[in-house]
């Protein structure tokens, strides 16, 4: 191995940081000094490039490293084997069932009900939020399946393909302080939900936008459920894996905006996106049944309203 | 948790089945053997799902998956072999005044950082798999570890040297000459 000694103590110390920087752990303001040191010092900056280097090789060569078709399929079959012990209270002993069960009885008036309704819409509303939040996650943050520089609308209307194109205009156009860099359609892996996925940037972060076939699934009505309701669209929020997500549904589509943004800001935006998108999800609907003549009409009418 | 069989397994679905690429790519880092790492990852789900009552919607599934994995592998590396001493693989100390600059190939093949993280120590790797493959934060690391954050620092940083002098070796096979003094200051 080789040693090398530092003559200047700066350099010792900065070094000291690289992995905590590389790791994007360091306070802003030694951040700063960081950076600061190494626009003036060759030596620490290749230093940095080198252990950048190392560490993106390592994730580009463990991001191949992926499991055998049929581990899924196995875990299930385990799972499979191991549920009818666990469908209830997970082989909990049949006493503590039987107590479960009569106490139950016992409380199970109005306010039991309305609670057992609560905490299930609750459930539903933090899975469906949970479809958006890994596709943001798995896409645009581990993935970062992004440019630095936005595609054009050209490219992003061909990624879109054209059930999807007509969703572009209404997102950028209502995105306001933001840009749209990608638009595509993607899935999560081990998963065959496909996702449509714009990808914006703007107030220093990114934001998805995300529609996913409902899949005859539904979110829960109730007046607790909503976060707000501009233009009829019910917005759910909620925080999840530290992102924030609003969600509502059209006919067809779950539509996500997820970010590391504030909640509220989250949700504000979501408000003013929502209705137009809502009407353009709803066209795409249209598309099977209606063909391509009256989409586009219905596509038009709903760009028309973001004027 | 009564009433709730199906909704159960579609919750578990929708917040663990996701994360089976991820888990499977560190146990077959950290266990060096796809049937290993298969069984394992089978074992972490299995568990995930017995446990799944104590999981709270809407937290972190990932990281509580990474801790069920954590823990397993663990328990079978206590009862197969005795863990390799951390203090063997110490850093230099601060007072050397000495940094490890190793030389690394400019293209580095994923064979040969594949290779040169398995000679990195356990302790060692799941650190950096952790923190540079996984992007867990430090905090999280220490958590899933059940290790202080200064272990977690000094372990990350220790185990990204050991990758470059393992990557150093793979240079000297491919006949780059170690750096100099002079060079490296140049």
């Amino acid at each position: 191995m080789n040693v090398l000694s530092f003559g200047s103590r700066q350099c010792e110390r900065i070094r000291r940081q690289l992995d905590a920087y590389l790791s994007n752990e360091l306070l802003v303001e030694t951040t700063g000094e960081v950076l600061k040191h190494l626009e003036s010092c060759q030596a620490c900056s290749r230093e940095l490039e080198t252990r950048t280097r190392v560490r993106e090789a390592l994730r580009s060569a463990a991001a191949k490293r992926l499991p055998p078709e049929n581990l899924n399929e196995a875990i299930h079959q385990r799972l499979k084997r191991t549920q009818p012990g666990l469908a209830w209270a997970f082989g909990a002993p049949a006493w503590t069932l039987a107590l479960a069960a009569l106490a139950l009885i016992l409380i199970a008036g109005a306010a039991g009900q309305q609670w057992l309704r609560l905490q299930r819409g609750k459930e539903i509303v933090a899975r469906v939020l949970a479809l958006g939040v890994s596709d943001h996650s798995h896409c645009a943050i581990k993935g970062h399946n992004y440019p630095e520089v936005a595609h054009s609308p050209d490219q992003l209307r061909q990624q879109l393909g054209p059930q999807y194109a007509g969703l572009l205009p209404v997102v950028e156009g209502k995105l306001s302080g933001f840009q749209v860099l990608e638009a595509h359609i993607c899935s999560v892996p081990g998963s065959p939900r496909k996702y449509v996925h714009f990808i914006a940037r703007g107030q220093g972060t990114i934001l998805s936008v995300i529609l996913t076939k409902r899949e005859g699934e539904s979110l829960p009505s109730g007046r607790f459920l909503v976060a707000g309701a501009p233009g009829g669209v019910a917005l759910y929020k909620g925080q999840l894996e530290g992102f924030s997500v609003a969600g509502f549904q059209a006919q067809d589509y779950f539509v996500f905006l997820v970010s590391d943004l504030g909640q509220n800001q989250v949700l504000q935006i979501a408000s003013v996106l929502g209705p137009a998108l809502r009407d353009a999800a709803e066209s795409i609907v249209s598309a099977r049944t209606l063909g391509p003549e009256r989409t586009r009409r219905a596509l038009s009418l709903a760009v028309k309203r973001l004027s | 948790m009564l009433f709730r069989g199906k909704i159960r397994v579609e919750d578990f679905e929708a917040a663990a089945m996701p994360h089976l690429n991820d888990l499977y790519r560190s146990a077959s880092l950290l266990t060096q053997n796809s049937s290993e790492a298969e069984d394992l990852v089978q074992e972490v789900y299995l568990e995930a799902w017995k446990s799944f009552h104590r999981f709270e919607l809407g937290t972190n599934c990932r990281a509580w998956l990474f801790k069920i994995l954590f823990h397993r592998l663990h328990h079978l590396r206590r009862r197969l072999i005795k863990a390799s001493k951390v203090e063997a693989f110490a850093s230099p100390g601060a007072e050397d005044n000495v940094m490890a600059e190793p030389p690394v190939p400019q293209e580095i093949r994923d064979d040969d950082i594949l290779q040169a993280l398995e000679k990195v120590p356990l302790e060692f790797r799941e650190v950096v798999l952790m923190a540079d493959v996984e992007e867990f934060s430090y905090k999280e690391i220490a958590d899933t570890l059940k290790i202080p954050l200064g272990t977690v620092m000094s372990r990350l940083s220790r185990a990204r040297e050991l990758l470059r002098e393992e990557l150093a070796e793979v240079a000297k096979a491919y006949g780059i000459p170690p750096r100099t003094k002079e060079a490296s200051e140049g």
